[in-house]
């Protein structure tokens, strides 16, 4: 179990810089994941930490020790990737003692140790096929096995649930979970869905065009965004977001669209932002209720079962709200109000950084 | 007198309205097509009775074409060849005895040697049109005056040898070309009762001289007619031996005189080249015997003599024709035509035919410093017994054709069987459609493989001698396979030749895999630049013909003037004959054909390197494993699917590759590097014809190689199998 740091890490394919200057601290025993859109570098970084990709500057740590010179074998990580890796020509039994059989340990203790893992991953059954027959969950356990068969300080994972469907998901997931209460290990873990970052990490780092937006708790990210970008990414369906400007009248700040549709008070005036000057507010589905505040028309209705997602098109844009009981009835093309808790909208300044969130 | 116009005389009344059209074979090329091309239109402006269609054809496949179209009638009416086919023809009833159409005093008319050659067991079988014999050519520069005995000839040559000039020039491995030295040491070729001679006192002493002189460094080594000829153009021999047709390829600097060949000082006789005579025969089964008679008469006349001379400067037998200034004025004509007084007609018996192959062994080894004159003889005649087989004794068909029979008997009852299941199951429309769009396909492949092959294994149960055909069952088989004649572990035995086979495939394969696979996994290194470039490059060697290739490499390897060798001696190792012992000559071998090879391989590595995917070397990378572990434990396990059956058809192909085998080596030393595919080879097309014999070759080959199928798509299989 060790520490992992990235100490202002640049990384460019030829002209293209694809990481900007991240710097990301990872405990010991800790579940990271990072997460982004497509392209944004996460993989990039993690593969810099395995030791596949050089960083072009700036330092890799993991226990404490620069590693940028390391090659992979030396650093001592487990990697997961995302189309498993498995060696097909080997059994299962194989393919998780390889790495313990290059590092030249006894027949005896290997042995002890495949059985080990299967037994913690529920392979025992499958040690003498061959990848090919397995599943794609059978397989995405046997790459586990792997990796933890050699004990490494460091567990890394590639996006190892992409490539399995829905319901799989969902139960790796919490396989994983188990796993890390099981092992303790300081874990990294890339992944696009935020939904999986929510439920496994300890800490999610968020990344965009290579550069670190913010790294918190989960709850901390959901409730308190540090920019407008994390925000729109964390939290699904996604929160809504309008462009206006604040008013300060008296001692009491407003919002109002650029449209001049809807207006929202705010708890507090913004902290560094002046009268007049460009803003966003956001605030979450959830937060938007049937009020006879500001109308609108419905466009799209997702039934969720026990709730229902409408999108509305009003003057200032589209929003998109939360339904539940009687309300979710609603209907496509039907005219709806709705209104603003003006408790609980997040307002971020031109330039997209958090200046009020709610209590 | 016009001779021929005499003989048209006796062509039968009534005279036909319609020209008879008499078909002629040659094979003159160059001046000489000119010359009887343009002796023909003489003959066809002055009279219209006879119309004389001429066909050239190569020189090489010439004799045989006309062994086996003759019999069948397919064959010309006349035709053009020298003299010693004529007693295996004559006996095999091909030939039309000329004694009967002769014209009294015709014969009278050419020179008296060239009319004896073309006799056999007292008949005449044809009409002389010239002789070719060897000559001493000699570059005036260097030997102003010829030598007139060996003695005074050797001195010459033995004071004009050093830094890269010979003395003496010739292709000493040839028999055709030493047979002056033998009959002037006195050697005879075969005993009263047919017997090989070879170690008769003379043949010995022979054999001896050229060694001496090739040990001295008055010949030179390996020696190739181009090579005679390009050092006489290069002034670095002073005298050559050769016929009237290196007077054409001459350079015009070289001021060269051409003389009658010098007399043996130690036996008193004249060096006695063999006599060529080339004359016009007339086919047994000529439609107008006497229509083709005047035709050859004309052919063989003064009038066409003279054109023959001048135009395409033949050494002619007409008497008439020297009369003529621009034949008796030409010194190389004149020194042939005063050679022609002391030369030995070659032997026109069929025994003839196989002499060649064990004079050449002789030759070559007392040359080649391998054995004594004596030991070299011994090897010869051994290797004549080999080669003359007797003619296994003659089999009833019956038992193989009821067998045939049974067999196409039972196709039959298979076929109809199917036929009948496809109409009770109503698809017979579907099945006809079925079988139309195959048609094309399996005509071709029934027309192209199916009769061949069928062809080659009836061919098998029989033994062809000059024409004949006798049907001996599987006794071909049981000689080749009981290694009659020659011992199991001698060349020329099928074991022998199977495991010099099994050696050259297996070496051939190692390295080709091994440079392909090594060759691949550096181009396929994504920082490589320059990829496109080497990959055309290392291409190279599969796409060039790989006859030339050979050629190409047999001269790198040529022990006077090979690269190689000047390699070698640059570093101050001394230059190796590489084609004289086997295991040089099997290594030559080997270097050119894992050149030729190596590509296929690379290529096929490549393709399949690219389809291992990256992350699994990155899993690697992280489990731990280095370089070397990556190879064995990632790389070469999911090649195994993709080499395995490269490897297996680069086996079958390079246990048939002829063309490296037989144009580096030659099969040199002694037919000890001989590959099965060669050897039969060289029963079929060396050893007068043998069909029979090499088809039971081919066949066993192809029993070997069909084994060989059924093992190894059982390892494909399994391979297959690892891909997922």
């Amino acid at each position: 179990m060790a520490s992992v740091e990235l100490l202002d890490v640049h990384k460019q394919f030829g002209e293209t810089p694809v990481v900007r200057g991240v710097s990301l601290a990872i405990e010991p025993g800790e579940f990271l994941v990072l997460v982004g859109r497509s392209g944004c570098g996460k993989s990039t970084c993690l593969r810099m930490v395995a030791g596949l990709e050089e960083a072009s500057s700036g330092e890799i740590r993991i226990g404490g020790r620069r590693v940028n010179e390391l090659p992979p074998k030396e650093r001592d990580v487990g990697m997961v990737f995302q189309s498993y890796a498995l060696y097909p020509h080997m059994t299962v039994r194989e393919n998780i003692a390889f790495g313990l059989k290059l590092r030249k340990l006894p027949a005896a203790d290997i042995a002890t140790r495949v059985d080990e893992v299967a037994k913690m991953l529920e392979l025992d059954g499958l040690l003498a096929r061959f990848p090919r027959e397995l599943s794609g969950g059978q397989r995405q356990r046997v790459a586990m096995g792997r990796a933890i068969a050699r004990r490494p300080r460091v567990f890394l994972f590639d996006e190892p649930l992409s490539n399995l469907d829905a319901a799989l998901r969902v139960q790796m997931r919490s396989e994983l979970a188990g796993l890390h209460r099981r092992l303790g290990a300081t874990m990294v873990y890339v992944t696009h869905d935020q939904v999986e970052a929510m439920t496994l990490a300890t800490r999610i780092a968020v990344l965009e065009a290579g550069v670190l937006q913010q790294v918190d708790r989960p709850l901390e990210l959901f409730h308190k965004p540090a920019n407008r970008f994390v925000a729109g990414f964390i939290g699904s369906p996604a929160m809504n977001l309008i462009d206006g400007t604040v008013s300060v009248e008296g001692g009491a700040a407003s919002f109002r669209s650029s449209t001049g549709s809807l207006r929202c008070a705010l708890r507090s005036a913004p902290a560094g932002v002046a009268a007049g000057e460009k803003v966003t507010l956001g605030v979450r589905p959830n937060d938007v209720s049937a009020a006879k505040d500001v109308p609108g028309l419905v466009e799209a209705v997702e039934p969720m079962g026990w709730e229902a997602y409408a999108h509305i098109r009003h003057d200032a844009g589209k929003l998109v709200v939360r339904l539940e009981g009687a309300a979710a009835g609603v209907r496509v093309g039907e005219a709806i109000h709705f209104g603003i808790d003006p408790a609980r909208v997040h307002l971020f300044a031109a330039d997209g950084r958090a200046v009020l969130h709610p209590a | 007198m016009k001779r021929w116009l005499l003989a048209l005389c006796f062509l039968a009344l009534p005279a036909q309205a319609a020209p008879v059209t008499v078909t002629l074979w040659h094979s003159y090329r160059g001046a000489e097509e000119q010359a009887l091309d343009q002796s023909l239109a003489t003959f066809h402006e002055s009279q219209s009775a006879i119309r004389i269609d001429a066909l050239a054809i190569p020189n090489d496949v010439l004799a045989s074409k006309l062994t086996t179209a003759l019999p069948r009638g397919h064959g010309p009416d006349i035709f053009v060849f020298a003299h010693e086919r004529i007693g295996g023809w004559a006996k095999a009833g091909m030939l039309r005895p000329l004694d009967a159409h002769l014209v009294p005093g015709q014969l009278n008319g050419y020179l008296t040697e060239t009319v004896e050659p073309l006799r056999y067991e007292g008949q005449l079988w044809g009409l002389p049109l010239s002789f070719k014999s060897l000559a001493l050519f000699y570059n005036k520069a260097l030997v102003p005056v010829p030598p007139k005995t060996s003695d005074e000839m050797v001195a010459v040559a033995r004071a004009l040898s050093g830094n890269g000039r010979f003395g003496l020039a010739w292709e000493t491995g040839n028999f055709y070309c030493h047979a002056p030295w033998f009959f002037g040491f006195g050697g005879k070729l075969f005993h009263e009762d047919g017997r090989l001679a070879f170690d008769s006192p003379g043949a010995i002493d022979s054999f001896a001289f050229v060694g001496g002189l090739r040990r001295e460094g008055v010949l030179p080594e390996e020696v190739s007619g181009a090579l005679v000829l390009s050092l006489f153009n290069q002034g670095n021999a002073g005298m050559v031996i050769s016929g009237p047709w290196f007077t054409g390829d001459i350079a015009k600097e070289i001021d060269f005189g051409v003389a009658p060949l010098p007399i043996v000082s130690s036996t008193g006789k004249p060096a006695t080249p063999f006599l060529t005579d080339e004359g016009v025969m007339v086919s047994a089964l000529a439609k107008d015997p006497a229509a083709a008679f005047a035709a050859a008469s004309f052919l063989a006349g003064d009038e066409s003599a003279r054109i023959r001379g001048t135009v395409g400067r033949q050494a002619v037998a007409a008497k008439s024709a020297w009369d003529d200034p621009a034949l008796s004025g030409d010194p190389a004509l004149a020194a042939f035509r005063e050679q022609l007084a002391t030369t030995t007609p070659m032997d026109n018996r069929p025994q003839m035919r196989n002499v060649w192959e064990p004079a050449q062994l002789a030759l070559r080894k007392v040359l080649r410093g391998d054995a004594t004159a004596e030991g070299a003889a011994i090897a010869g005649l051994r290797r004549f017994n080999a080669i003359t087989r007797p003619t296994p004794p003659r089999s009833s068909p019956a038992a193989y054709l009821a067998l045939g029979a049974a067999a196409a008997l039972g196709a039959l009852a298979l076929f109809v069987r199917s036929l009948s299941r496809t109409a009770k199951a109503g698809r017979v429309r579907e099945a006809a459609a079925g079988w139309a769009w195959v048609a094309p396909a399996a005509v071709a492949t029934g027309v192209l493989i199916l009769v061949p092959f069928a062809v080659g294994l009836t061919l098998s149960l029989f033994d062809h001698r000059e024409g004949t055909w006798t049907f001996v069952g599987l006794a071909n088989f049981r000689d080749i396979l009981a290694s009659r004649s020659f011992g199991p572990m001698e060349p020329l035995s099928f074991y022998y030749a199977f495991f010099v086979t099994v050696l050259w495939t297996a070496a051939n394969l190692s390295l080709h895999v091994a440079f392909g696979l090594t060759l691949a996994l550096l181009l396929n290194r994504p920082t490589l630049r320059l990829k496109g470039i080497y990959r055309v490059l290392l291409i190279i060697p599969w796409a060039v013909p790989n006859y030339i290739t050979a050629l190409l490499w047999k001269g790198l390897f040529h022990k006077q003037f090979g690269a190689i060798n000047g390699i070698l001696e640059s570093l101050g190792i001394e230059g190796v004959a590489w084609f004289s012992s086997f295991w040089t000559a099997f290594f030559a071998n080997v270097c050119t054909n894992a050149w030729l090879g190596f590509p296929f391989m690379m290529v096929v590595c490549l393709g399949a390197l690219q389809s291992i995917p990256r992350d699994l070397y990155e899993a690697a990378d992280v489990d731990g494993a280095g370089h070397w572990q990556k190879f064995r434990h990632v790389t070469l396990p999911l090649l195994m699917p993709a080499l395995i059956p490269a490897v297996l058809l680069g086996t079958v192909w390079t246990f048939n590759q002829f063309n490296i085998v037989y144009l580096v080596s030659g099969g040199e030393p002694d037919n000890s590097t001989d590959i099965l595919i060669s050897e039969a080879y060289r029963w079929a097309f060396a050893r007068q014809d043998q069909y029979g014999y090499a088809a039971a070759y081919a066949a066993l080959i192809f029993v070997l190689l069909l084994g060989w199928s059924a093992i190894s798509s059982r390892i494909a299989r399994s391979a297959e199998a690892l891909r997922s």
